[in-house]
């Protein structure tokens, strides 16, 4: 059993290190381990030796995926970038570092402004492949959705049917009308 | 749940034919048979919400999220809409459909726990104890109604005010009574939005409360004592009741119409206990509306007949009755004002919140008995404070263990003074 750290797909000059990740619809994806690293499901397999011949992942697809290790691949080197700065006496690198967060900042934003069928893949996928800095900022583009929607409109734009009875659905009705008043 | 479970239940949900839609429809087919015209109702493709879809359209994925993530996407919200108006967007979540009304009750902690009022319910919630919830009352004379806002004052414009709690003086015979009620345009009983009454004895020296439910933990002596189990169901429609849950009476003091009156309040619904440190009063949770997860027990007859258990569903919708605790109820007084001699009047001290002398001004305080144990400091805390600001402006303060709803009916009776009192 090849060892962790290593890939079939080998290392690149630098000493670096690539995984290949296998989608549902049998794409591979090479990508540095660090980045696949940002993922504690793809992390805890690679250290129980599972990589070898590229890890899959049954249940997510091509395109989700590519995204995902989109967003792995830009918050690793970022890191690295932000590392680097912080260690470097080059003053012109630690005046850069507040600048990359904001193209961090504003690299998520974009990256999150998406489709809802794809924001709730990027959703259960970042949820399934725990990687938490995805899951908060799908979270919390949901709860940005939700804001300032009447119950209808969050129905409406969620596809989500009204599914209380009656009965309930008179006392809800009466609650919203107090708040909304 | 093993991940390969979870991965066929995430298929099937994209696929349209998961199981919990189909658990969905199986309720679904329960009320058709019950509330056919309603059915019907929610069915039609007019209807807000379901566009083109037909009416067998299943629940979609985001109304199947998992748990989890439904909760953080929730305490997101609850997080950021913290204060009215904003914090209706936490309602709102709760009106979405079952699964996320289950997950908002699950986040939005009660008003006790987080000093935020949310739904209709935290206004029978009792307040925190470390501060008082700050709100003011608006008087309508030309309308004989009474708005209870949340807030220090009213705003500039008045749009952000959050109306609490409306009441109206009704005038029956010789009587006045208040109605209370959620919404400033319905004071009907038989509303879903009436909330309790207020009623003076024939002098007005004399007040009693009525809850249009029985607040949790308490025991209801019913007016008639039925000795039979009643069978009645209970109809949505229907008063729920009306029980009685607090008296305050008012007296002259040997100075008469030249000093204070002397108020006293006897809350039949919440224990003197409660205020020791630790203690818990009485904490409704279900919706304002419902009786669901009230239990009530009839008090044993001193002599051989068992309590009498009920389900709230057996009970009569008409029920009304005594609503008290089993323990010493708790009893508040108003702080005996002091006489200014410089400014020739009788002052409190309502640190800023009160401003225009008025006969209706108090502070009310725990009256308790010394065998409780209760610290000075904690007898001293003013439970509940109102007075005057401005013409026909009042502010209410009030804390644990009274509710928006107890302390604005207690203030209501300060506005109707009578000849014998002043």
């Amino acid at each position: 059993m090849a060892s962790a750290g290593e890939s079939g797909d080998g290392a690149d000059g630098k000493g670096v290190t690539t995984i290949t990740i296998i989608s549902s619809d049998n794409e591979a994806f090479e990508v540095l381990e660090a980045a696949a690293s940002m993922s504690l499901t793809i992390r805890h397999l690679i250290e129980d030796g599972c990589a070898d011949g590229g890890i899959p992942l049954p249940n997510v697809t091509a395109g989700i995926l590519a995204k995902v290790l989109e967003y792995c691949s830009k918050h690793v080197a970022a890191v690295a970038a932000s590392s680097e700065a912080g260690s470097s006496s080059n003053a012109a690198d630690a005046a850069a570092a507040p600048e990359k967060e904001e193209d961090l900042a504003s690299f998520d934003k974009a990256f999150i402004d998406v489709e809802q069928d794809t924001l709730y893949d990027l959703l259960m996928a970042a949820n399934y492949l725990e990687v938490k800095g995805l899951l908060d900022l799908a979270c919390q583009k949901v709860a940005d959705m939700i804001k300032g929607k009447t119950p209808d409109a969050i129905r409406q734009t969620f596809k989500i049917k009204n599914d209380f009875s009656p009965e309930q659905e008179e006392k809800i009705r009466e609650e919203n009308q107090w708040a909304f008043e | 749940m093993s991940l390969k479970s979870i991965v066929r239940e995430l298929k099937e949900m994209r696929d349209g034919i998961g199981s919990m839609s189909r658990r969905a429809g199986h309720g679904r087919a329960g009320s058709r048979h019950s509330w056919p015209g309603l059915w019907a109702e929610q069915q039609q493709p007019q209807r807000q919400g379901q566009g083109q879809e037909g009416p067998q359209q299943q629940q979609g994925r985001w109304a199947n999220l998992p748990p989890e993530l439904l909760l953080d996407v929730i305490q997101r919200v609850e997080d950021s809409e913290a204060t009215w108006p904003a914090r209706r967007q936490v309602v709102a979540c709760a009106a979405v459909c079952r699964s996320w009304r289950e997950v908002t009750k699950e986040v939005v902690k009660t008003l006790q726990e987080c000093g935020r009022i949310t739904f209709p319910i935290s206004l029978k919630q009792p307040g925190p104890r470390e501060h008082p919830v700050q709100c003011f009352v608006r008087r309508d004379r030309a309308s004989s109604t009474y708005l209870l806002y949340l807030g220090l004052s009213p705003s500039l414009h008045g749009e952000n005010d959050k109306l609490l709690l409306a009441a109206r003086k009704v005038r029956r015979a010789a009587r006045t009574s208040f109605v209370i009620s959620l919404v400033p345009d319905d004071f009907s009983h038989s509303s879903s939005t009436y909330v309790g009454k207020l009623k003076p004895n024939f002098l007005g020296t004399k007040f009693t409360i009525f809850d249009s439910q029985p607040p949790p933990e308490t025991v209801v002596l019913p007016n008639n004592r039925p000795r039979k189990r009643q069978s009645k169901q209970v109809s949505p429609r229907l008063p729920l009741g009306n029980y009685n849950v607090a008296t305050v009476t008012y007296e002259l003091t040997v100075l008469r119409n030249r000093g204070p009156r002397r108020m006293q309040c006897t809350m039949h619904s919440i224990p003197a206990l409660c205020i020791q440190e630790g203690g818990k009063a009485p904490t409704p949770t279900g919706t304002i509306h419902s009786l669901d997860e009230q239990v009530f027990t009839l008090p044993t007859n001193k002599g051989n007949e068992p309590a009498t258990e009920f389900s709230s569903t057996s009970l009569s919708a008409d029920l009304s009755g005594l609503a008290c605790t089993n323990e010493a109820p708790l009893i508040l007084k108003n702080k005996a004002p002091r006489w200014h001699e410089q400014l020739q009047c009788w002052c409190l001290n309502f640190r800023g919140r009160v401003t225009v002398a008025s006969v209706k001004n108090f502070q009310l305080v725990a009256s308790v008995d010394p065998s409780l144990n209760i610290p000075a400091a904690e007898q001293e805390k003013v439970i509940l404070q109102f007075g005057k600001i401005g013409k026909d402006i009042f502010t209410m303060d009030y804390r644990y263990p009274l509710s928006a709803f107890q302390a604005f009916a207690i203030c209501l009776t300060s506005f109707d003074t009578k000849p014998a009192c002043e």
